[in-house]
Parts: structure tokens; C-alpha cells; sequence
């Protein structure tokens, strides 16, 4: 075949491919050109047998064609799908088939999220026994037996156990008794504790449960201040409510701290104006204090060395201030109807 | 504790022009918290928490005490007004009534002051004494009895009033109780007395008061009366406080009493009173006072270091505003050059302060913790625990989370019944001593029974949930139960393999792989009750037990039920490179017929145990005997020639039908 004719060949290929209108008449100039018994194809089988200058030329020509007659199909060929997905009718509204998921509880993600923010500042996270000796919920924090301030705590106690020395077992009524248990885990500073823990007390309503979550914050060292309470309590408060959140300490009374502070927050309802939910503008989020020396000492820590503060909240309090959740009891009922909402 | 005070009778003592509203807020920020100002007509009440270490505020007087220091920290002038008091004491005359006292024992009542009136009219009291208690939330009854509650008001100090001519022989003996004795007390309750109280008896041993907490209804003031004693007294707290507690029963008068009232007062009370019964009662004192005060507290000093408050403060706060905030406090102080002085506590606090830092409480919050800066505690390395467990509850749950489980969190306590559902013995369980409700009596030994109770609660199918927590196992009398952590998922409408997959999926997130599934043979365990004999199995890790899964005996239900405690002390985060190998695997699968009660478990295990060139078995189809199998070879030296893989392939056949007794089915296309 002279060049004249392979040219030829090369144009009409190209035109019928242009002139194609669905993929299957594609699909048939393809085997006519390309396939095991295609025009071109022949032609390539005949290259060997040529005079090696012909080889050169034809065979050049021929592999042009081809390359040529394969980039138009393709080209052709595309031109048909974009046609194609033009046309088409697609639903994309069809719900998306989603993975599994379920739901963790409120109260993990509460303290997931406190753990989080107590971190960032250096804070170290524990738990201790949730049955526990007089001693460290009682007596070792400054709580003499017939202490009035232990009427503070409706107590559960537990039968059949009493140790000789730390006395008998409760169900401990907060995370304060892990102040103790940390000082002596270490011995010695830094503390830079942060213990949450289940806790118990004798009372059920709408904002007390039996059994219910503290998040007790530890800090001994030397040189540590009031304003070092101040500012921890502040950065927690205004991560964990938002930066518009005000924070105040009041003087309270606790057995185990001296000084004692209550901590209010402004309130997320009425942002401090003052409403029904609140007091005056203000939120009870939970008690603080420095450590009193005789609870350092208890701990085996030499009060005129180190101080420190201590502060103990309710896990469930602070996120039922966030989530404005009205009943406790919701936590614990195990209704999946509510669980399935977080 | 929280106490009632109308704004009226609080600038009876205290002179300021300060507002009911600033009033609440600046008594809150330096002082006791005020809950609630509320206007009542044209005045406002208070309703105010006091704090237990306080008592010295638990009246009009006391506050305004307080008020009259902190008020001008914020500019507003306020002065405490003194409290007149005419001398109470009349002089001896031979008409005096008679009243023979004895105490048993000093201790039981630290000062003991009574007086007796004659001629007393019982009426109502004048309007504004009605209006005040009534307002303050008591109810006015007549002139004797609301004298006495009027005053523990306004200066904190209970009082009880007797009917004279009730008291047999004029005669009182003060002692504690013993051997189960009764008295009938003014609400007409009969009350079993616990051994220790502090009661009265009269001369004809007929006990008349239970001292501190409410009087007798054999002596009790009424509207024939003509001669009252008025006692004034304080009580050892202690006594109080167990009385009230034994009896369950506790009155305004025993909340004071218990948190210590001041003995230096008392005078000041009974002098009021005297000239209210004069002036409300038409009263004659008819005897000499009587004041029994054999032990008076000695004066109590606390030697405080400047240097310490500025440490505990944050600040530096000047010598001068510290003796300006003590003494206007009532504080004495003795100063030289120095550092240290010395702070004579005044009696009206003399039970709260004993240490500096209690002097140091008070020079902080007078000068307002409002105006301390804050600052973050320097960063410090802690030492830390071997086991990170709040990571990897993290970890576990958010897992679950995204697996379709939904998290609950039951209580620790459970009732009798949950526990005898699951066969779980309540002997064997820790008991609370005190329970709330039936609900919640034993410490849970495992958290299967409650999350069958969330189950059969929700009543839906397809349920995910599980729970981690702990679990109380008693050990000995002496020592804590152990407290162990589990985790326990329930699942309903799943096949036992996909539960299975969930327990394996998570020991894999954890580094845990190459656990052993061994069946679960103990029956008179509580697994061994409530599981399905056949369709349970353990999971083993290096010789330990790392929990149980299975379906329930009762109903199509799966359970697993790890010892998280366990598992975490065998995690392993450390994952090993492995070269991406360069050869191509060669993969085939192949089918065999399988004799009955064949553990496919078995079987892979062989096929991989083979050779190390096998690097995957896989099984892709079951159906009725015949089991296929996915079999990936791959080595990574060199590129597999099929010569090598028939080998191989030949001894898994070989294999499997010696030891196992399996036939191949033809080999599969891969």
C-alpha cells in the first residue's frame, strides 16, 4: 500500500469515527480499524516483511496512523460520556447510607471535655475507691467523728467492713477523699491533681442523685496562692461555659480548707441580670479552698513548706448548667429515648 | 442553715443608708451568702445561708456585726448600734421565789442563768413583735413564748420558758439521761430518750425539759400561768448533736445549741428579756438572777506571721490595713516591729478561730477575694501512673461509639431482685448498712444485670449499649473491696460472629491480637447460669482470662463481658514496621467438606500453621458441610513460582485430612 492510500485511509478513518453517533458504532470502526483482523492491524503485521528502508518510512507512517485512529476514538469516545452524564437523571437528595453510630453518655462527655481543658494547664488525671475508709473521707480532711460538718453529707455506709486503723467503710460522699490518697501516692510535690470519680449520697430529687460524678482539682507546692485558685478557676470556667462566663469566690466553710470559697458563675440564663433560675445573677457551681494544714499534714506533706488548694464540683451540675438539663435522675434511668439525644 | 432576716429590724442595729440590694450583694461577695431579697410590703426580707463555723451570725445582731465592717469597704458609712441593756440583776428581797439548781456534771452546760417572774398576763404580744416573727417565717403564739423567740432572732440566743408552779419542789437537777426514759415533749410527741441527753427532772424526779431541744409538756406555759422561769443557758454542742441525731428530731433552738452558742452572751440576752417580761407581760422579777458560769473560757490568742498572709494571698497587703480589718472585726491585736503579732479572738468567735490561717480567712475576704488577681499555677511534672486508664476508657468508648453502641451509666447499687434475675447470690454482695429505697441495696458485683434492666426497659430491637465501670468484689473485713473495671455490652438482633467481631475488633484497638476462644465450661458459675451452655465462650490472653461472650440461656441476646482492668494491663501500643513487600501474593481459594462439630477455628489455624509463606486464611463461604477457604501466599524474597505453592498447597490438604478429616472439594478459582 502506497503512502497516498494509508493517507487516505487515515482521513476516512477519521472522518467515519467523528461521524459516529453512539458508543457501539464506535465500538464497530474500532474492530474494523484496530481489531485482530482490522485494517491497521494487517497493515502492521505486513511491516516485518518489508525492505528495511521501507521500514522505516511506512512503518513509521503506520504506527502514526494508528496512534492517530486510537486518540480520535478515545477522544470521540469521551465526548460521548460527557454527552451522556449531561443527560442523565441522577437523584442526589437519596438519604446518605450512613456507618453506625452510637451515642456516648452525657456524663463521659462532660468529662472528657473537663479532663481536656484541666490538662492544658497541667493537671494530672486519677481515680480512687469509691468505697472508702472514715479516715479518708472523713476524719483525715479535719472531720472529727460527731463533726457537725459531717452532717453535710448524707452518708452511705457499707456493712461488714471496718479497718483498725482508718475506721469503717463508706461509700465516699466526694472526690476529697482523693486528696489524701494522691498525697500519698506521691509523697511528695508537685500535685497537680485532677480526680473524677462516682461519689454517693444519702438523697434523690430533681438535682440530686444517690450516685453522681465529682471533678476534684489538687494543687500543692510551694509558694501557691489564692490567686493561683483564682486563675485556675477562671480558665475552667470560661473554656467550659464560653469567655463571656464571670467567675466570683465567696467565703464558705469547709472543714478540710481555710480558707473556704464557694464559686459562682455568672448565670447562663439571664447572663447576670438576675431570673428565676438563678440567685442574684449568680450560679453555684461548687466549693473550694487551700488546703488546711492539717490535711496536708495527714497526707505526710509539711504544711509550713507547701500550700495548695483543692476544689470539688459535680460532674452532672456543670453539665446540666450547659445542656439545661432539669432532672438528674435523666442521667442514670437508662431511657435511650434521652441517651440517643447526645 | 439558713435564717430569715427582715431589713427593718437590721437597721434597728445597723445605721447605714446602704440598699437592701447592695446590702445582699456585699454580704455575699465578704461574708455569709445571701440567697434571696425579697420585698415584703414596705420592707425586705433576707434569706441568708449561714455557714456551720458561724453561729455568731445567726441573728439580726450578728449581721448587722458583720455588715457594720464590710459595708464601708464598698464607701458606705455604717455604724453598729450598742445594745442597751439595763443591769438585769434585782436586789434580793425575802419575797423571792425559790429555785433549788443542781448540775451533775459542768460540762453538760457550760452557763446556766434563770429568773422567775410573778404576776405574768398571758396575752398576744404587741403588733410589732407579731409582725416581725411572723415575717421571719415563726409563728407569733402569745407574749412569754414569743419573747423567747423574738430574742433568738435577734441575738441568736435560744431561751425556754417554764410554768413556775409546774416545777415540783421548786427543785431542778440537770443530768443526762439513762436507762430508756420518756418525756412528752410540747408538740405531745412521747419520745424515748437516748442514754446521755441532757434533760431536767423536777423534785418529784419527773423529767421537764429535754434540755437544748424542746421543753416538757408537764411544765409547759399556758394561758393560766402566773409565775414563768425564764432560763437562759448554752449546751456542750456534742450532747446536742448526738440527741438530735438519735431522736432524728431537731428544732431552730438544738441547730444553734449544736454549733456552740456564746457563753458571754447570754447575760445580754437575759437582760433583754427581763425588760421585755416587764414592759410585754406586765411582769415582776420575783427572784435573783441565778447564773451558774463555774469555767468561763480563758482568752484565746493566735500568734500570726504577716509574712504567711502575704503568701497565702498572692499579694502584698501593708501591716496597717491588716490590724485595720482585725480590729474591726473585734480582734485585739499586740504589735511590735516585727513580722508577727499577736490576735486576741473575741468571744463571739472564739470557737471558729484557732490557727492563723483562720486570721488570715478573715483579713482576705474582708479585703475582698473580688480584688485578688488570678494567675495560673506554675507547670510542673507529676509522677505518673504505669497504666494511663482514662485514655484508654477514652479510646474504648468512642470506639463503641462509632461501632453503633450506645453508652449508659447505671447505678453502682442495685436492688435484690436484678440480682437474683441473673442468679447472682445477694449473700455473696456488699451490703449497704443505711439503703435509700429497696432499689438500691447491694454494691453491683457485675454490670450484666443492669444492662439487662436498661434492655427490658427500652423494649427495642437491634439493641447496642454497653457500660464501663466498676465492679465491688468484698475481699475481707479488713480491707476495701476490690474495684474493678468492666466493661459489658449487650446486643440484640446480631449474630453471635458479628458480636464476636466487636469483642476482637476491640482487643485489636487496644495491641491485643492473638487471643484464644476457648469454650466456657464452668456451670455453676454465674456465667455458667445465665449464658447458653454452647454458644459462650472465654477469651484468652497469655494464660489470663480476659472476659466471657455469648448468647443468653433465656432469650436471643449477646453479651460480652470484659475485665477491662485486665486488658489494659496488656495493651500495646507499639506497632512494628513491616517491609511492603516487593513480590506479587499468590491467592487461591479452596473448598473442603468438613465433618460435624468441626471448629472452623481449627482449621484456619492449620492452614496457617502450615507454612510461613501462608500470610493470610480467610473464610469466605460456608455452606451446609463444605467451608471455603481464602489462602494468601506471598514471600517476601522472591516472587512464588507455582511449583512451590502446589507444594504448600498440597500439605494444607494433606493436613487437613489427616488430622482433621476434612476432603477437598476441587480447587477454586482465585
Amino acid at each position: 500500500m502506497d503512502t497516498n492510500r494509508l493517507q487516505n485511509l487515515k482521513n476516512q478513518a477519521i472522518s467515519n469515527i467523528l461521524e459516529t453517533k453512539n458508543e457501539q458504532e464506535l465500538e464497530e470502526l474500532r474492530i474494523e480499524y484496530l481489531g485482530r483482523h482490522g485494517q491497521i492491524t494487517r497493515l502492521l503485521k505486513e511491516i516485518p516483511s518489508l525492505s528495511p528502508e521501507q521500514k522505516k518510512d511506512k512503518g513509521n507512517l503506520i504506527n502514526e496512523t494508528k496512534k492517530i485512529i486510537e486518540e480520535t476514538i478515545i477522544s470521540q469516545k469521551n465526548n460521548f460520556h460527557q454527552k451522556n452524564n449531561r443527560e442523565e437523571w441522577f437523584d442526589i437528595t437519596i438519604p446518605g447510607e450512613k456507618p453506625a453510630k452510637g451515642h456516648l453518655h452525657l456524663i463521659t462527655a462532660a468529662i472528657e471535655e473537663i479532663t481536656d481543658i484541666f490538662k492544658k494547664i497541667g493537671f494530672y488525671r486519677v481515680a480512687y475507691p469509691e468505697v472508702e475508709w472514715d479516715w479518708y473521707a472523713f476524719e483525715g480532711l479535719n472531720m472529727p467523728k460527731n463533726h457537725p460538718a459531717r452532717d453535710e453529707w448524707e452518708t452511705f455506709f457499707i456493712e461488714n467492713l471496718n479497718h483498725p486503723k482508718y475506721g469503717e467503710a463508706v461509700l465516699t460522699t466526694h472526690t476529697s477523699s482523693g486528696q489524701l490518697r494522691e498525697m500519698q501516692r506521691l509523697g511528695k510535690p508537685p500535685i497537680r491533681m485532677l480526680d473524677i470519680a462516682k461519689c454517693y449520697r444519702r438523697q434523690i430529687d430533681a438535682s440530686h442523685a444517690p450516685m453522681f460524678y465529682q471533678f476534684e482539682g489538687l494543687v500543692v507546692d510551694q509558694g501557691i496562692n489564692i490567686t493561683h485558685l483564682k486563675g485556675t478557676l477562671d480558665f475552667f470556667v470560661k473554656q467550659y461555659f464560653g469567655p463571656q462566663r464571670e467567675v466570683r469566690i465567696r467565703p464558705f466553710h469547709f472543714q478540710f480548707t481555710e480558707p473556704s470559697f464557694e464559686v459562682d458563675v455568672s448565670c447562663i440564663v439571664c447572663g447576670g441580670r438576675g431570673c428565676k433560675v438563678c440567685k442574684q445573677g449568680w450560679m453555684e457551681l461548687g466549693g473550694a479552698g487551700m488546703v488546711h494544714p492539717t490535711v496536708l499534714k495527714n497526707g505526710g506533706f509539711d504544711p509550713n513548706k507547701y500550700t495548695g488548694f483543692a476544689f470539688g464540683w459535680g460532674v452532672e451540675r456543670v453539665l446540666m448548667m450547659k445542656y439545661k438539663i432539669d432532672d438528674i435522675r435523666l442521667l442514670f434511668n437508662g431511657d435511650l429515648r434521652f441517651l440517643e439525644q447526645f | 442553715m439558713n435564717i430569715f432576716i427582715l431589713d427593718s429590724w437590721l437597721r434597728e442595729h445597723l445605721q447605714t443608708k446602704a440598699t437592701p440590694k447592695q446590702i445582699g450583694e456585699y454580704l455575699s461577695l465578704c461574708s455569709q451568702s445571701v440567697e434571696k431579697v425579697t420585698k415584703i410590703e414596705d420592707d425586705w426580707l433576707y434569706e441568708i445561708e449561714i455557714t456551720t463555723n458561724r453561729p455568731d451570725c445567726l441573728s439580726v445582731y450578728g449581721l448587722a456585726r458583720e455588715l457594720a465592717v464590710i459595708l464601708p469597704r464598698f464607701g458606705l458609712p455604717a455604724k453598729l448600734k450598742s445594745l442597751e441593756i439595763s443591769q438585769p440583776v434585782k436586789t434580793p428581797d425575802k419575797k423571792n421565789l425559790p429555785l433549788e439548781v443542781k448540775i451533775k456534771d459542768a460540762s453538760l452546760c457550760p452557763r446556766f442563768t434563770a429568773v422567775i417572774f410573778d404576776k405574768v398576763v398571758i396575752k398576744p404580744s404587741p403588733k410589732i413583735i407579731q409582725e416581725r416573727l411572723e415575717k421571719s417565717g415563726i409563728r407569733a403564739l402569745n407574749n412569754v413564748v414569743d419573747i423567747s423567740n423574738y430574742l433568738m432572732l435577734e441575738l441568736g440566743q435560744p431561751m425556754h420558758t417554764f410554768d413556775y408552779d409546774k416545777i415540783k419542789g421548786a427543785k431542778m437537777i440537770l443530768r443526762e439521761s439513762a436507762g430508756g426514759e420518756k418525756i412528752t415533749t410540747l408538740d405531745d410527741q412521747i419520745r424515748p430518750l437516748p442514754d446521755g441527753t441532757i434533760i431536767i427532772e423536777d423534785g418529784e424526779g419527773r423529767i421537764i425539759d429535754l434540755c437544748g431541744i424542746m421543753g416538757g409538756k408537764n411544765s409547759e406555759v399556758d394561758e393560766k400561768t402566773k409565775k414563768v422561769l425564764l432560763f437562759v443557758q448554752t449546751y456542750d454542742p456534742v450532747r446536742i448533736r448526738q440527741a438530735c441525731q438519735k431522736l432524728a428530731f431537731r428544732t431552730e433552738a438544738a441547730s444553734r445549741f449544736e454549733k456552740g452558742v456564746d457563753p458571754e452572751g447570754v447575760l445580754i440576752a437575759m437582760g433583754k428579756a427581763m425588760e421585755m417580761f416587764e414592759k410585754n407581760c406586765e411582769a415582776e422579777i420575783a427572784s435573783q438572777l441565778i447564773d451558774i458560769y463555774p469555767n468561763p473560757p480563758q482568752e484565746k490568742k493566735v500568734k500570726l506571721d504577716i509574712n504567711l498572709v502575704n503568701k497565702i494571698m498572692g499579694i502584698e497587703i501593708s501591716k496597717k490595713e491588716i490590724v485595720n480589718i482585725l480590729e474591726s472585726l473585734g480582734f485585739v491585736l499586740e504589735t511590735n516591729q516585727s513580722s508577727l503579732m499577736t490576735v486576741t479572738v473575741p468571744h463571739w468567735r472564739y470557737d471558729d478561730i484557732s490557727i492563723p490561717e483562720d486570721l488570715i480567712e478573715e483579713i482576705a475576704r474582708i479585703y475582698g477575694y473580688h480584688r485578688l488577681p488570678t494567675n495560673l499555677p506554675p507547670m510542673a511534672v507529676v509522677s505518673q501512673n504505669k497504666i494511663d486508664f482514662p485514655k484508654w476508657e477514652a479510646k474504648i468508648k468512642t470506639a463503641l461509639k462509632f461501632w453503633g453502641f450506645t453508652e449508659t451509666v447505671n447505678y453502682s447499687m442495685v436492688s435484690e431482685s436484678i440480682l437474683k434475675n441473673v442468679e447472682i447470690k445477694p449473700e455473696e454482695c456488699l451490703r449497704i448498712a443505711n439503703p435509700l429505697s429497696d432499689e438500691w441495696v447491694f454494691l453491683r458485683p457485675s454490670l450484666v444485670p443492669s444492662l439487662l434492666q436498661v434492655a427490658s426497659l427500652n423494649k427495642k430491637e437491634n439493641l447496642k449499649i454497653f457500660e464501663l465501670a466498676n465492679v465491688y468484689l468484698f475481699q475481707s473485713e479488713n480491707q476495701l473491696p476490690e474495684e474493678n473495671l468492666m466493661l459489658t455490652g449487650l446486643v440484640s438482633g446480631e449474630s453471635f460472629a458479628k458480636v464476636k467481631g466487636v469483642v476482637e475488633s476491640l482487643l485489636e484497638e487496644l495491641g491485643i491480637k492473638e487471643i484464644e476462644i476457648k469454650p466456657y465450661q464452668l456451670q455453676k458459675t454465674f456465667y455458667g447460669k445465665i449464658f447458653h451452655p454452647s454458644r459462650r465462650a472465654e477469651i484468652i490472653f497469655k494464660n489470663n482470662s480476659l472476659g466471657i461472650f455469648g448468647q443468653l440461656k433465656k432469650e436471643k441476646i449477646f453479651v460480652f463481658d470484659l475485665d477491662f482492668t485486665q486488658i489494659v494491663k496488656d495493651t500495646n501500643e507499639i506497632k512494628k514496621y513491616q517491609a511492603i513487600p516487593k513480590y506479587p501474593p499468590i491467592i487461591e481459594d479452596l473448598s473442603f467438606v468438613i465433618p460435624e462439630k468441626t471448629y472452623v477455628g481449627e482449621i484456619m489455624k492449620a492452614i496457617k500453621t502450615t507454612s510461613l509463606i501462608i500470610q493470610r486464611v480467610e473464610l469466605i463461604d460456608s455452606f451446609e458441610d463444605s467451608r471455603t477457604f481464602r489462602v494468601t501466599y506471598q514471600d517476601t524474597k522472591k516472587t512464588l513460582t507455582d511449583e512451590e505453592v502446589e507444594k504448600i498447597r498440597k500439605s494444607i490438604i494433606d493436613n487437613l485430612k489427616n488430622k482433621l478429616r476434612l476432603k477437598l472439594k476441587g480447587k477454586g478459582e482465585n
